[in-house]
């Protein structure tokens, strides 16, 4: 594995570390020595509450790991979380808004100004706004929500990590291929009449569904 | 000091060669001195569009690699005053030169020329990228095909990131008889997918293949459609507004009396 298996994320309780369970224990642990001497400049002495999810720690290597910390930053609470179901993923999602930096609810925004142009790719782990143009062979590709404040003829793909409740939204909407979550789209063959009003695609019934976007009739 | 200008288009055979000969030698009738560089090693042509290959004895790998001095490499026109061809080594390939000693090039012709027009290779490898390398502007030749279309907005997005922003758009071999059947996506279609500058629209033209074969550039002919629109596009780089010529074809009897009895069908494409 290339990537590294340790990830860090701010939340509004401190730091939470994601450590990978397929990883070996000594990789994860230089890993994480890494990444705190980094990041040392960062927290500059402040204190840190730390929340370590994915792995299962021994009890043994949770001590290591509490030294690896004390080493670096002023560590306040320290919580093994290990690995956590879906489910109350979900749940902390809800109970705090903040850690729902992507998804379709809510979350990140990348905003494109100009025209994308065939051979060119986009993407982002939240929600993507083109102020122009995705003309024929560009693809964009969204976590989130696609809106695009112009014609798209090239191809989307919103809810790329699985998000069924994503929407790709265009003033014209006349992709290649459309893509929500699994659900996969292409244009009608032969010659399809130019829209005249914006759209917009979700997926509705296992189904994915292009409907007229009209002001006021908001999905 | 002078403007180095790069003709593109990604998609090969939409006539770029045809375009910088003939650009070229139009600017050098109006009195600009001009150099024609053929960026495409390895395949080159532009010396036969311009009639020029038996006088070649130095290339552009010659001269990058020091072997001549520029002035030996340029071959001069005899018969269009200020018309210069610095030609590609035709033995060697693209990686015989790299993006930094055409840069070099290109500042070493502007002090010399007026307009110095780099005739780009097809494709987006390392002939285009030496080629767009030392270039102040861009011009981009399509043909009204969905394939060229799609090529000329991939280069347009490789332009912009290769600092090149804000290219021109030259439209060849339009057929009006086409267009107007609905038989060929139409200029406002193209320009709608691309949106860039249109700079000029060429009229198919029977003379181009005469003159190409020839070695003489269609420009220099006041009867050729073709020819007219190549001067009009001299004019709008020298900063004239030309207004666009209408691209009308002389209908036979025969077409005129079809099309009074056939309801035309109007498709469209893309």
């Amino acid at each position: 594995m290339n990537e590294t298996p340790v990830l860090f994320k701010g939340t509004r309780n401190g730091l939470s570390i994601y450590t990978d369970s397929r990883a070996d224990i000594s990789a994860v642990k230089c890993a994480y020595e890494k990444k705190l001497k980094e990041s040392r400049p960062f927290f500059n002495g402040t204190t840190v509450n730390l929340t370590f999810t994915g792995r299962v720690f021994s009890e043994q290597e949770q001590q290591e790991m509490i030294e690896i910390s004390t080493r670096y930053i002023t560590a306040g609470s320290i919580e093994f979380k290990g690995q956590e179901s879906l489910q109350a993923q979900e749940d902390r999602r809800v109970a705090d808004p903040f850690e729902s930096l992507s998804g379709s609810e809510e979350g990140l925004t990348k905003f494109i100004r100009g025209t994308v142009r065939n051979g060119q790719r986009i993407y982002y782990n939240g929600n993507i706004v083109i102020l122009g143009d995705v003309n024929p062979g560009a693809e964009i590709i969204a976590e989130g929500n696609i809106l695009i404040l112009g014609t798209i003829r090239g191809m989307a793909h919103a809810g790329a990590a699985g998000d069924t409740k994503a929407v790709v939204a265009a003033f014209c909407l006349q992709p290649t291929q459309l893509r929500i979550a699994g659900y996969i789209a292409r244009a009608p063959e032969g010659e399809a009449e130019k829209p005249q009003y914006p759209e917009i695609a979700y997926i509705k019934d296992d189904q994915l569904v292009i409907e007229p976007y009209l002001p006021g009739k908001g999905k | 000091m002078g403007e180095v200008i790069v003709i593109t288009s990604g998609k090969g055979g939409v006539g770029k060669t045809t375009t910088t000969a003939n650009i070229g030698t139009a600017l050098a009738l109006e009195g600009k001195k001009v150099v024609l560089v053929d960026a495409d090693i390895g395949l080159r042509n532009l010396d036969i569009v311009l009639g020029l290959e038996n006088r070649i004895v130095y290339d552009l790998v010659d001269v990058v690699e020091k072997t001549c001095r520029l002035k030996q490499a340029l071959v001069r026109d005899k018969r269009f005053e200020g018309l210069y061809l610095l030609p590609a080594a035709q033995t060697r390939d693209k990686n015989a030169v790299s993006p930094e000693q055409m840069q070099q090039l290109c500042e070493e012709l502007k002090q010399e020329f007026d307009y110095v027009l780099i005739d780009c290779p097809a494709g987006i490898e390392q002939g285009f990228k030496n080629a767009v390398a030392g270039a102040d502007k861009a011009i981009i030749v399509t043909v009204p095909e969905v394939s060229a279309v799609r090529d000329a907005d991939r280069i347009i997005g490789l332009l912009a990131s290769s600092e090149l922003p804000d290219p021109k758009l030259v439209i060849n071999r339009v057929r009006t008889d086409m267009v107007k059947r609905g038989d060929m996506i139409n200029i406002d279609d193209t320009l709608d997918i691309l949106g860039i500058d249109l700079i000029g629209v060429v009229p198919d033209d029977e003379k181009i293949i005469v003159s190409s074969n020839r070695g003489e550039p269609v420009v220099a002919e006041t009867s050729s459609p073709a020819g007219k629109a190549f001067r009009n596009i001299a004019k709008r780089i020298l900063g004239e507004n030309v207004p666009y010529q209408e691209l009308e074809v002389e209908e036979s009897f025969m077409e005129k009396l079809r099309k009074l009895f056939l309801s035309k069908k109007g498709t469209r494409s893309l």
